[in-house]
């Protein structure tokens, strides 16, 4: 019967226009249908993906390099559980993103209906919090306030499951209402205090910068607050570019890939400032080995991770934007300590000159970096090309690395791609990848194609899953079971069937003139680079050994061409 | 050794599963369960715990439980050394 009155559905689509959302990634099906049929026509621009873990995916980078909240849907059942990696991604990472889900009509659930999974039961462990929407009515006050709770305090991905029957009935039009304030922590003085004085009592302080910085905002305050202080630093995977990765006192990434220096001065310190940072195993290695002459100053916004991992001496609770600012030590004397790490840096610094005539992987990304500027954006896939973009790309820009640090999701540098460059258009947006995982959401490239998203990729394949094979040359006796991925189809023909401009390159004199091409580009476009199944990532710390025991890289044969 | 948390919960879909759910995931045994009306829209809940492992921190869980939304109130009773229920034998049998 016609109505005036606007349906669940209509309410989805109106409440997320009120809360600005501009951009929203999906795929429809069943369930979610009456949220598709109020979608059509709304002015929301949808990105239809070709499969949901690629939407998930492209929200969580979309969020990620723009700093919004991003949103994504799929329908019930297949639909929706093909979204639990990328919301895992999102909560391991903590990034702020809606997922809306239909679900199968009120009078089926709990009767194994046709596509129905109790997906609420499912993402439990891997949500901020979710809800199962029992009336229409409610939509919009919930949707308000799942936007609220993947962006304050601690970031992460809220779930908003709506039963068909609910997105199709006729409610009353109701408002999203006033949502409650948050307010964020400010620090507790006496631990500012506190802190101070440790500062003030080190000879040898050290700063290990992680990702909560950029999720804060709060680049600007620790840039300062390096600047005031000299304190060197260290980042995390998630931390790089908060401060310059060219900054003088930058050490480097720390952890299993870290660099020497860095790994050096972190078993060196005698006090260690963790910012935004929350002790996880691929950055201490063995935990009871990690800072072990260093007392801890752990600035964070969720206090669960406090003395989680490695206990604080001082834990400062609160947004960094005030407490960061809060904290002006009189800095002692430690230029002894600076040089040391300087000098550490400048001898243990990468080497770019592997012997041979193939493409050195970690030569290329550095020129890549370079070239591509300041508005250079990378979202990597996962394996060894993740830890050479890591350790070889310079970053001058906050939300610049975009990785899967905490889940590892082989999988996400396309869709990552595609959420950031949507997000940011006038960058220079370029995934890099692996061929293990770029097969894995490949099909997001008609994406690229149909709405023309001019993403750049490089593909750096060695025929195997690379980090795997590391790993089995290195602990497991070269047995090398099932790495090998020599039978990859021809990437180049492959792109070009999505409608992608793509090119191979095989040879080190050829790399400087295909950047320049790829970047040129004024289309979505695959470089494809073949690169020696042979190459290792170095320096890697050994499982369950403390970082000061670093393998070092070995060039005991030329990297020839593929 | 287990110990008894007391937590107030908002009568929300999910909470309790979220509550039980996070306890177990983050390495601890979940020993007794009291669930129990506080008014219409709260329930009180007492859990006894005990960690699988000596590396697991109550307090580090407390803090994990008291971040869940539709948490209300948390409170931790004092350790005290795990008892056997009088009735713990017809339940494994």
């Amino acid at each position: 019967m016609p109505t005036n009155k606007p349906t669940g559905a209509q309410l989805v689509i109106s409440t997320l226009k009120a809360l600005g959302v501009d951009v929203l990634f999906g795929y429809p099906g069943g369930a979610i249908m009456p949220i598709y049929d109020a979608l059509a026509g709304s002015g929301l621009r949808h990105i239809l993906v070709r499969h949901e873990q690629g939407a998930s995916f492209a929200a969580d980078s979309y969020a990620r390099a723009t700093g919004r909240v991003g949103v994504c849907m799929a329908t019930s059942g297949p639909g929706a559980t093909n979204l639990i990696t990328g919301i895992a991604n999102a909560y391991m990472d903590s990034v702020p993103v809606v997922f809306i889900t239909g679900q199968v009509s009120t009078h089926l659930m709990g009767t194994d209906g046709f596509q129905e999974v109790d997906f609420l039961g499912l993402t439990l462990p891997v949500v901020k919090h979710s809800w199962l929407v029992r009336d229409a009515a409610q939509i919009p006050a919930i949707l308000a306030r799942a936007f609220a709770i993947a962006k304050e305090g601690r970031p992460g991905p809220v779930l908003v499951d709506i039963p068909k029957d609910v997105a199709a009935s006729f409610v009353e039009a109701s408002e999203m209402g006033e949502l409650p304030a948050w307010t964020p922590a400010a620090p507790k003085a006496e631990a500012i205090e506190a802190a101070k004085a440790l500062i003030e009592q080190a000879q040898k302080p050290l700063l290990y910068i992680g990702g909560g910085v950029h999720m804060a905002d709060a680049d600007a305050e620790m840039r300062d607050f390096v600047e005031r202080t000299g304190i060197p630093f260290v980042s995390t995977l998630k931390g790089l570019g908060t401060v310059s990765t060219y900054h003088d006192l930058h050490l480097g990434m720390l952890g299993m890939h870290g660099t020497r220096a860095g790994n050096m001065a972190v078993q060196e310190t005698d006090l260690l400032i963790a910012v935004g940072a929350r002790f996880d195993d691929r950055a201490t290695g063995k935990l009871s080995a990690f800072a072990p002459h260093a007392k801890v100053i752990h600035f964070d916004i969720d206090p669960a991770e406090f003395h989680k991992n490695r206990r604080a001496d001082v834990a400062i609770l609160g947004d960094l934007k005030l407490a960061l600012p809060a904290l002006r030590p009189t800095m002692p004397d430690i230029s002894e300590w600076v040089k040391l790490n300087k000098a550490n840096k400048w001898q243990h610094r990468f080497k770019y000159d592997a012997p041979g005539k193939g493409v050195y992987a970690p030569a290329l990304l550095k020129s890549l970096s370079e070239k591509a500027g300041k508005k250079f954006i990378v979202a990597c896939d996962v394996g060894q090309h993740q830890m050479w973009v890591a350790q070889h790309c310079e970053f001058e820009q906050n939300r610049a690395h975009l990785t899967s640090g905490g889940s590892g999701a082989m999988g996400y540098g396309l869709p990552a791609g595609m959420g950031a460059k949507l997000g940011l258009p006038d960058h220079h947006v370029v995934t890099v990848s692996g061929d293990g995982s770029f097969m894995m959401n490949i099909q997001e490239m008609a994406t690229l194609r149909r709405y023309g998203i001019n993403l750049k990729i490089v593909l750096l394949d060695n025929s195997s899953l690379g980090l795997v094979r590391q790993w089995q040359e290195l602990f497991y006796e070269e047995n090398y079971s099932e790495i090998d991925l020599s039978d990859n189809p021809d990437f180049v023909e492959v792109a070009k069937a999505f409608g992608l401009s793509a090119f191979r390159i095989t040879q080190r004199h050829e790399v400087e003139g295909a950047i320049d091409r790829l970047l040129a580009a004024d289309a979505p476009t695959l470089l494809h680079v073949l690169i020696d199944p042979r190459e290792n990532v170095w320096p890697l710390v050994p499982p369950g050994a403390s970082n000061a025991e670093m393998m070092e890289e070995r060039w005991d044969e030329p990297i020839d061409s593929y | 050794m287990s110990q008894s948390i007391h937590i107030e919960i908002d009568r929300l879909e999910g909470t309790l599963l979220r509550v039980l759910g996070l306890i177990e995931r983050r390495g601890f045994h979940i020993d007794e369960i009291d669930l129990y009306d506080l008014g219409p829209d709260t329930r009180g809940l007492s859990v006894r715990v005990r960690p699988r492992d000596a590396g697991r921190n109550i307090d580090i869980l407390g803090l994990q439980i008291d971040r869940l939304y539709g948490i209300k109130r948390l409170e931790q009773a004092p350790e005290r050394a795990q008892t056997v229920r009088p009735n713990a034998e017809k339940l494994s049998a």
